[in-house]
């Protein structure tokens, strides 16, 4: 899901030529899973984890919002071979299964040389647990086999490459998704520079995905349409082409390319420092770079207890609000 | 607040003791008197615990009761008998069924066991540093499944038959092992660090055994085939839960492996794993 509209700025904030907007991002609570997907070496690794991502931009209409974490070296993994950490956020615990089934079932299983791992341990803040390989098993049509290891269950099913290991069950955690920048930029080359360093930026910091392509969304939302059965639409406040034209602009003529950064984490802290993170590779750019301002889109505080005020972000560190 | 009872043994029974019902939840709740009348049978009379050891409680601040016997129990039958919680620790050998059908908590005896040690167990931790007999790990007369969950650590040897019918859990034997082990098993894990006598796998249906010393497993039976495939993935997440238990496991993870799959006789679901 992407952002509405932006609060209009109060006391602009400047840093390095950017204008920081009086403005908050809010997010709102999702379901979440982390899940290792393991292979012979990182290539096929990537190739599952970026099939298993694929389409899941938003729950909107893909069921999950969906992204590689990060890669996962040897001495990372339960069974000692490259990996990716994958996470899958839904607005249900039962959606989520759902995706995660479907997903694992036929982006991984399928697979050369992979192996599937739950990537979150039980905890206090765990909720639920949703299959793995429980379900998947049966493709085996009787060869699989369990076994207990260290206390976790595994399963192997026998596949034309040897067996595929999966284990049973995956820890279901309550997450955050929505948080959101806003780049408001010159043009478009400056404001895909920006975009790509502040993902890049983002994507240090741990339990978080960006989940749109590369991490970037051009056609950010707002809530409702003119036509009665579509509940979004274009983020017309947001849109450059209709400066002079639509009743509402939250841009100035210099303002050519508008970018946003969709964020979902396991926690409003850790949402709260990857738009920290995101802030400051924008503003290190700065106005030479072409970036004007960075927004946040909220749905005036309507729509989720999470308020990632951009100003508090930059000022008391890296830390969500609840309200 | 947790309480540990020491029993210390006064002398040798002539006959053999049951001490199932001796446990460190049912201690815990009880005064050293009431302790000491607990009954217990030897032979097929019926004599106060107070007769047979010396009785004393300690509290401290702890949160996992304790239950310690002192001396030569060898004569003593069902140490740690369906145990659900808390410590035993037995300095000195026991008799058969230790630690039979127990679900949870640890029992260490640091010396050997009879027949049938850990015989239905299903949670968990036994260790023996000494040596158990037949039919460790294994299920009672006239029951279909054996050890059906927990770990079983055998430091020394064990007997025959051990893991007849084992069903689930991990059972490591640092020695060797008598003959038919792992027979009829089930499923589960067992590792052997030293050699095992004939006929391993017997009837297995489903299970791992792991020879961690690559002549230990002796002739593979006819009724195993050799597994074609690898299953690097399985072995790295066996191998390293068992590495961590030390001695002849440590080195598992960097060793290469021959799977046998069997006993094809009983489903062919099973499989001895020997290191190389």
């Amino acid at each position: 899901m992407s952002a509405a509209s932006a609060d209009i700025a109060k006391a602009p904030l400047v840093i390095n030529g950017v204008v920081i907007d009086d403005t908050f991002a809010e997010a709102f609570p999702m379901k979440a899973t982390r899940i290792v997907i393991t292979a012979h070496n990182l290539t096929w690794a990537r190739h599952a984890a970026v099939a298993t991502t694929g389409f899941a931009t938003s729950v909107i209409a893909c069921g999950c919002e969906a992204a590689i974490e990060r890669e996962l070296d040897a001495s990372e993994t339960p069974d000692g071979r490259p990996g990716i950490s994958v996470m899958l956020f839904s607005m249900s615990g039962k959606e989520l299964a759902k995706q995660l089934e479907r997903r694992v079932g036929q982006c991984v299983l399928t697979c050369p040389t992979t192996a599937v791992f739950a990537g979150i341990a039980d905890g206090a803040d765990v909720i639920d647990r949703i299959a793995l390989g429980k379900n998947l098993r049966f493709f085996g049509d009787g060869w699989q086999i369990s076994k207990m290891i260290g206390g976790q269950r595994y399963w192997r099913i026998p596949v034309m490459d040897g067996e595929f290991v999966a284990q049973e069950t995956v820890c279901v955690t309550k997450a955050v998704g929505g948080g959101n920048l806003l780049l408001l930029a010159r043009d478009t080359d400056s404001a895909l520079a920006v975009a790509e360093a502040a993902v890049l930026a983002m994507k240090r910091v741990p339990d978080v995905i960006m989940p749109f392509p590369g991490g970037v969304v051009r056609s950010g939302s707002k809530v409702g349409s003119k036509y009665p059965s579509l509940g979004a639409s274009t983020n017309d406040a947001f849109c450059p082409s209709l400066i002079g034209l639509a009743a509402k602009t939250e841009l100035t003529p210099e303002t050519r390319c508008v970018m946003e950064i969709v964020i979902d984490g396991l926690t409003d802290t850790a949402v709260g420092a990857a738009m920290r993170a995101g802030i400051d590779a924008g503003t290190h750019i700065g106005a030479v770079g072409g970036l004007l301002r960075i927004s946040a889109g909220n749905y005036g505080g309507k729509l989720g207890p999470y308020h990632f005020h951009l100003h508090k972000l930059l000022g008391q560190g890296a830390q969500g609000g609840q309200s | 607040m947790s309480t540990t009872i020491t029993l210390t043994l006064k002398q040798a029974p002539a006959l053999r003791v049951d001490l199932r019902g001796v446990t460190p939840a049912a201690l815990a709740a009880l005064s050293v008197g009431a302790v000491e009348r607990l009954s217990v049978t030897h032979g097929t009379q019926i004599l106060p615990l107070a007769e047979l050891f010396g009785v004393v409680r300690s509290d401290s601040a702890g949160d996992v009761d304790e239950l310690r016997l002192i001396g030569d129990l060898a004569h003593f039958d069902r140490v740690g008998w369906q145990m659900a919680g808390g410590r035993v620790f037995v300095d000195g050998s026991v008799g058969d069924y230790v630690g039979g059908g127990m679900s949870a908590g640890e029992l260490q005896v640091a010396g050997s066991a009879g027949s049938l040690a850990a015989c239905e167990m299903a949670g968990g931790l036994l260790t023996v540093t000494g040596d158990v007999g037949d039919f460790a790990a294994s299920t009672l007369p006239g029951s279909m499944d054996g050890m059906r969950g927990g770990t079983f650590i055998v430091k020394g040897n064990a007997g025959a038959r051990f893991g007849d019918r084992m069903r689930r859990g991990n059972a490591l034997v640092f020695g060797n092992a008598g003959d038919f082990l792992a027979s009829r098993m089930v499923a589960g894990t067992i590792a052997l660090g030293g050699e095992a006598g004939p006929h391993a796998g017997y009837g297995m249906r489903r299970g791992s055994v792991v020879f961690a010393a690559s002549n230990a497993a002796g002739d593979i039976a006819q009724t195993f085939v050799p597994a074609v495939a690898d299953a690097p993935v399985f072995w790295q997440l066996l191998s390293r839960d068992l590495a961590r238990h030390g001695g002849p496991f440590a080195g598992l993870p960097a060793r290469s492996i021959r799977r046998y799959l069997g006993d094809v006789a009983a489903g062919g679901k099973g499989e001895l794993i020997v290191a190389g």
